[in-house]
């Protein structure tokens, strides 16, 4: 064992204090099929990657086997640079024959433990991949590889007048690999729809080490199953994102912001329709927050709020191309919120340093709520008359629990997609058996989904036999889908299907 | 349902730094914010006010007065009722400004809007502006004019309840051979002031 050994001791100190998912989680168990790695197998890797390429020490992993939210930690003990495709392939044609099994990461940004090993699975990063391979700008479509950071190809395509077609608050860091790879939704969905539409190509190394290549970028391409659909949302489990092709939208030359307060969820709700009929194709983005969230991220983190206080804030957002036509459309939507009395004040700009400051409350909320203790998340499709009421339904539920701070929820309403939020200074079993699977109970039966955007991953695979939105055919369908492309389960194993 | 009879559009322009947010916050909120940042955007709030038993929504709208904050600015004064154009009664460049100022309200303001200019910092004791200076210009102009004191409270309340007196009164003598609730009014809202005014019973 050697180098690869990992002593006891350690095992509590390390990884910022973090729990190992293996004793946080004792209900599952490592697969026994699955090789453990040896020193032999860390030598192959190297004359594969070189030695950059292969990362074995202890201080370095830590990073790689906690999650953004530190609520899982892996062990593994090696970590993968690849700079390839075809050492990619390399990698996977070696973990296939030695029954290795693997957990590939992009930004390692995600919420529900699907990018951090269970317990010692190779983690495959892809954050070396990050080339940006072509922009059509007449068709509007990007190819890049699967390690560009989100905010670097938007950044890039700008310079065509284009944009990626969904924005998250993980920008700086998410990977485009990964935000296929959950099927990423975020702020601007409710305009430009989601990755099932924008998602034009992927290349996927199977777990043999096959190269599936479907980047031709066609709109339209109708020669057989629609295998690139495959891997949205797949997690890594059916194989390995490499690269996409990505359909961009034109960069918007006039955005507008409003910054609405509002004192009762019936009123989101009903600007949320005016929002649609005025502000009409114009409409970007229609997020809402609660009061809890914005004193999260004033006490915090020291943003200033932008309104008075009110039970909830919402934010609208347009993209137009006319200026005047949008400052019109917005005057006309403000003056109604107004008029019917829904909205009691606000705030509108167009200047990016005020939109930016406005947009940063709304992304930096999970930070701001996870910041000094556990932050217990939920991410639920809902109808919209059901949208807010499992936020009163667990301060309720946990008002006797002590270690639980506060329950929130913000998200985008336009979406019906709440993030529920319960925040505790640690670590709490007893919470965590009060909201689990009381949540997914209560949604189930209120119509929603438990996983609205942020995937299955290691924490909600054990429910999805009993909440997968759509019965036990599809279990079965993806159960097949899975063994047919990766039969001996090396492909980030516990994560979204549920133990058989 | 709210209950009100009339709603008005204000909206405060002028240079930066002559007090506008100062204003809209002693009116609405009866408070004087020292240290108060630059407006970026528009800042809109509602204050019910009552004027002879009758209740009156304004919307104030306060607007940046930093020229490179200015691009969609025009696109809310179309809608005004009223505009307050604010100079600074100490400094005479916020003074200067103002024929600017209103060539811009000429151009995106409904011709038929309320103005009213209104020299704010009279606390101060190094006027720059004499009274009858501001005053003239407001004759000319066609405005109505007032001097104020946000921090002192001077004559903030006096402006906006003169505003929303003004503004029931012309709506009044408008409206009042068409205002017939039997008359096919869906929405209940009859135009008043320019083309955009609503008047709701409820």
């Amino acid at each position: 064992m050697g180098r690869v050994a990992i002593s006891l001791a350690r095992r509590y100190y390390s990884g910022g204090g973090v729990a190992l998912t293996a004793d946080r989680y004792p209900w599952v168990t490592r697969a026994p099929h699955l090789s453990r790695i040896e020193d032999k197998h860390v030598a192959a890797f190297e004359r594969l990657l070189g030695p950059s390429g292969v990362i074995t020490e202890e201080e370095q992993l830590d990073g790689y086997n906690t999650d953004w939210l530190k609520m899982v930690r892996g062990q593994s003990k090696v970590v993968l640079r690849p700079k390839t495709v075809e050492e990619v392939s390399a990698v996977m044609r070696s973990c296939s024959e030695g029954k290795l099994a693997v957990c590939p990461q992009g930004g390692n940004t995600g919420l529900v433990g699907g990018s951090v090993p269970v317990f010692d699975e190779i983690v495959l990063s892809m954050s070396l991949m990050n080339n940006i391979i072509k922009v059509d700008p007449v068709g509007g479509n990007v190819w890049c590889e699967a390690g560009c950071v989100l905010e670097a190809v938007n950044t890039h395509l700008e310079k065509f007048g284009l944009m990626m077609p969904y924005d998250l608050g993980a920008k700086g860091s998410c990977q485009v690999g990964g935000n296929v790879s959950t099927c990423a939704g975020g702020l601007r969905l409710v305009r430009y729809g989601s990755l099932n539409a924008n998602l034009l190509g992927v290349q996927a190394v199977l777990a043999n080490g096959d190269i599936l290549d479907c980047m031709s970028g066609h709109r339209k391409d109708n020669t057989g199953y629609h295998l690139r659909q495959l891997f949205l949302g797949a997690e890594g489990t059916l194989g390995i994102v490499t690269g996409a092709v990505i359909s961009c939208p034109t960069l918007p030359t006039s955005v507008s912001l409003a910054c609405l307060g509002l004192d009762d969820f019936s009123k989101v709700l009903t600007t949320l329709r005016t929002s649609k009929r005025i502000l009409c194709e114009t409409l970007s983005s229609c997020e809402v927050m609660d009061d809890t969230c914005m004193d999260a991220v004033a006490n915090k983190l020291g943003l200033k709020p932008p309104l008075g206080s009110h039970k909830f804030y919402m934010l609208v957002e347009t993209h137009a191309s006319n200026p005047q036509h949008d400052g019109d459309k917005m005057d006309a939507f403000l003056q109604e919120l107004l008029a019917c009395g829904d909205v009691e004040d606000g705030t509108v700009a167009s200047e990016p340093s005020k939109m930016n400051a406005l947009w940063q409350i709304r992304e930096r909320i999970t930070e701001a709520l996870s910041r000094d203790g556990y932050l217990y998340k939920y991410d639920l499709s809902l109808p919209h008359e059901k949208f807010y009421e499992i936020v009163h339904v667990m301060r309720n539920r946990l008002r006797g629990v002590k270690a639980a701070k506060t329950v929130s929820g913000f998200g985008h309403v336009g979406d019906g997609n709440l993030h529920l939020n319960v925040e505790a200074d640690a670590f709490d079993q007893e919470i965590l058996e009060m909201c689990e699977p009381f949540i997914f109970d209560w949604t189930q039966k209120n119509g929603g989904s438990i996983s609205a955007e942020h995937g299955i991953g290691f924490k909600k695979a054990k429910f999805m036999g009993k909440y997968a939105a759509t019965g036990k055919a599809s279990l079965s369908t993806m159960r097949a889908i899975k063994t047919a492309l990766d039969p001996n389960g090396i492909l980030n194993p516990y994560k979204v299907l549920p133990p058989a | 349902m709210e209950d009100y009879k009339f709603l008005f559009k204000v909206v405060l322009v002028g240079n930066a730094g002559v007090g506008k947010t100062c204003l809209v916050r002693r009116f609405t909120q009866g408070l004087f914010p020292p240290g108060q940042g630059a407006t970026i955007g528009v800042d809109f709030m509602i204050k019910t006010v009552e004027i002879g038993n009758e209740k009156i929504k304004l919307q104030i709208w306060d607007t940046a007065g930093q020229e490179r904050f200015r691009s969609i600015t025009q696109s809310y004064y179309r809608s005004a009722h009223a505009l307050i154009l604010v100079y600074d009664i100490s400094c005479q460049p916020t003074f200067d400004c103002l024929t600017d100022w209103l060539r811009e309200i000429e151009e995106y303001a409904s011709s038929k809007v309320l103005r009213v200019l209104v020299g704010n910092k009279i606390d101060r004791d190094d006027r720059e502006i004499p009274t009858h200076v501001g005053e003239d210009f407001a004759q000319r102009h066609n405005m109505y004019y007032l001097e104020t004191s946000a921090k002192e409270s001077d004559n903030v309340e006096r402006l906006f309840m003169q505003i929303a007196a003004e503004l029931m009164e012309q709506a009044r003598s408008k409206e009042l051979p068409r205002y017939d609730i039997n008359s096919q009014n869906i929405n209940r809202r009859t135009t008043t002031i320019g083309d955009s005014c609503c008047s709701r019973s409820s």
